[in-house]
């Protein structure tokens, strides 16, 4: 029964191959087009998420600048420095702050044997490593006691690493900073980063410990500071309370917004996050209005076929087909060629996204691929589709009036 | 097998209305071969719709095997067309695009009868009807009269105890007509009930009774 009935909804479909072949294709194209848009939409999402987590994750920047209002009796235009003793008091005292991390900043030159460059160097604490996302992949990252014994140490980006030393295993040896040596540690794990602050891409870069590069340097204020909060959304109150906090140590009121260049990366990363998903939601519904096209061509050319097989309903009719057997033929035969077409879709969008050169555009796009919840979005929108567009045409059919059918 | 009191039907075409058949009253015994004449635009066939179970009457009552049929909705119509009545139409309305043997098989996909017994019912049909070496050829590769042998090969799948025939023999010769003409006694001589609307005199002689319509009404003339 149930072979009978494919063979026949087969022998149905090639009794009309240009109608077939036609729907077919306008819903291959437009699953084609689903798939790819969604597979590059969440890919683009991905890769942009990864390259901010490359900057760090969840965090609040913050760079004193200058006063600009006056403040208990001192003058505007006033520098603000902050002291690394007063960062570390700060992320005691303020209450809600998960990790605090500075850093002082520089472009120094490096050598090692032949190779002299020019690159920044950074000198951090042990939390800067966490918050930034800065992760040993070969050797280690600073600890507390390189940073007591204020050690000549050093971590190095993945980049600068094989500048200096091309093939050569990089832990173990000695660089010079500005002349004086310094023993690699660690070299950073790559990742990937788009955005940054203050100096070069963190995989340029050489981190040492702050005690270090106070001591030899004669850094006396930091550059910059960095904080956690225990929770993102309690972002905005954090920066307030260290803003009072840090104003009323340094001399600078907490309404001063320039003495403090604040930088919220986590609204970034709110804001972020809602935009790719109304990115991804519009990417879908582009293509499931181009789908919703291949539907429709498939609702309408079957409301043609039923038309044009009135007198084959009327007959069937006559012999004792009741009205869902009807109803059933031409929602198959539209939900046959909206399953086909989605299958061709689905394996042209493979075959293309195979085919792209991933590694030119991966820093920017990720890696487009069906991934599991692109293949369930586009198979929802797909089966939506086919349902809605083999019920009317199937409808039409079985409200056939038998008479009527047989005069044709 | 049939009773029909004061069968009416209107066909309502915008403000006109047609009565087509106005009270007819019949009754047909099991085993009875009759036969309906008239002129053209008779009623002819909007009773044998109606009979069939196709057309529902707008006026009257219709009762087959006993069943009131009035009652019944589009699928238990469907139903019974299926296992009760087998149609032969005088332009066989076969499917086109199927073969002699999908045809026979047709009435047999919508009652579910496994795929064995299928098989083995519609070689027997087409043995019946002489086509057992046409099975695999599509109507527009047989004759006139070959196609009807389908047609009534088709009429039997369910093994009915009612044949309505519309005019079997109008499309086809008068020498194939005798022949279509043979299957039919022979299906009455298994014990089924025929109905058969006719303009040939020559055929009609083949039932044992013949009815007229003339404008609707019915007028009943034994041979
Ligand atoms: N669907 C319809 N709508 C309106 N009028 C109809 C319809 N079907 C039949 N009629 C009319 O009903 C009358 C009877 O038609 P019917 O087809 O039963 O005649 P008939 O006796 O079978 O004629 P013929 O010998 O030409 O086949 C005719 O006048 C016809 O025009
Ligand atoms: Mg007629």
């Amino acid at each position: 029964m149930i072979l009978t009935f494919f063979r026949n909804l087969f022998r149905d479909l090639r009794r009309q191959p240009l109608r077939t072949s036609l729907t077919l294709s306008g819903v291959g194209w437009g699953t084609f087009a689903v798939v790819l848009l969604l597979a590059f939409g969440s890919a683009v999402g991905k890769q942009n998420m990864k390259s901010f987590r490359g900057v760090g994750q969840g965090f609040v920047i913050a760079f004193p600048m200058s006063t600009t209002l006056p403040y208990q009796g001192l003058p505007k235009g006033r520098r603000v420095r902050l002291t690394p003793e007063e960062i570390i008091l700060a992320g005691q005292k303020i209450a809600g702050i998960k990790r605090m991390a500075f850093e002082f900043t520089a472009t120094r030159r490096i050598r090692y044997r032949r190779e002299d460059v020019l690159n920044t160097v950074r000198g951090v604490t042990v939390e800067y490593g966490d918050i930034r996302n800065v992760i040993a992949g070969e050797g280690r990252y600073l600890n507390g006691t390189d940073i007591a014994l204020k050690r000549r140490v050093c971590v190095l980006g993945n980049a600068i690493t094989k500048n200096l030393f091309h093939e050569e295993e990089a832990v173990g040896r000695t660089i010079f900073i500005e002349g004086l040596p310094f023993t690699v540690i660690g070299v950073m794990k790559k990742k990937i980063q788009t955005s940054n602050f203050s100096g070069q891409r963190d995989e340029h870069c050489v981190f040492i410990p702050w005690t270090t590069y106070s001591a030899l340097f004669g850094d006396k204020y930091i550059g910059s500071f960095i904080f956690q909060p225990e929770n993102i959304a309690a972002s905005k109150r954090l920066i307030r309370l260290v803003r009072e906090h840090l104003g009323s140590r340094a001399g600078f009121s907490p309404d001063d917004k320039d003495a403090l260049f604040v930088w919220d990366w986590t609204e970034f990363e709110k804001s972020f996050s809602i935009f790719f998903l109304a990115f991804n939601i519009f990417l879908g519904l582009i293509g499931s209005f181009t789908l919703l096209v291949g539907g429709v061509g498939v609702a309408s050319i079957m409301l043609v076929v039923v038309e044009e097989r009135t007198k084959e309903i009327g007959i069937k009719l006559a012999v004792g087909a009741k009205r869902r057997h009807i109803l059933w033929q031409f929602f198959a035969e539209s939900l046959a060629i909206v399953l086909m077409g989605g299958w061709l879709g689905f394996l042209l969008a493979a075959l293309v996204l195979r085919a792209i050169p991933i590694e030119k555009i991966r820093e920017y796009v990720g890696i487009p691929e069906i991934n599991p919840a692109v293949g369930v979005a586009a198979i929802m929108i797909l089966l939506a589709i086919g349902v809605i567009s083999g019920m009317m045409p199937a409808r039409r059919a079985a409200s056939t009036n038998p008479i009527e059918a047989l005069r044709k | 097998m049939i009773e029909m009191k004061d069968i009416r039907k209107v066909y309502q075409m915008g403000k006109v209305s047609l009565e087509a058949l106005k009270g007819i009253s019949l009754r047909v015994e099991p085993g009875e071969f009759v036969s309906i004449m008239g002129p053209s635009g008779s009623g002819k066939s909007t009773l044998m719709n109606i009979i069939g179970c196709l057309d529902t009457p707008t006026g009257g009552s219709y009762f087959l095997e006993e069943k009131n049929v009035a009652g019944f909705n589009f699928d238990q119509l469907s139903s019974i067309r299926n296992q009760k009545i087998g149609f032969v139409f005088q332009n066989f309305n076969l499917l086109p695009y199927a073969t002699a043997y999908e045809n026979v098989e047709l009435p047999m996909l919508f009652n579910g009868k496994p795929g064995k017994k299928r098989r083995q019912r519609v070689l027997e049909l087409l043995e019946m009807v002489g086509l057992v070496d046409r099975q695999a050829h599509r109507p527009t590769e047989l004759s006139g009269g070959e196609q009807q042998r389908v047609a009534i090969a088709r009429a039997l799948a369910n093994d009915p105890s009612l044949i309505l025939a519309d005019e079997p023999t109008g499309n086809i010769d008068s020498k194939t007509g005798q022949e279509i003409m043979g299957l039919f006694v022979e299906l009455q001589r298994q014990g089924r009930t025929i109905l058969m609307v006719t303009h040939d005199m020559t055929i009609a002689a083949y039932s044992e009774r013949t009815i007229r319509l003339l404008d609707g009404h019915l007028v009943e003339a034994r041979q």
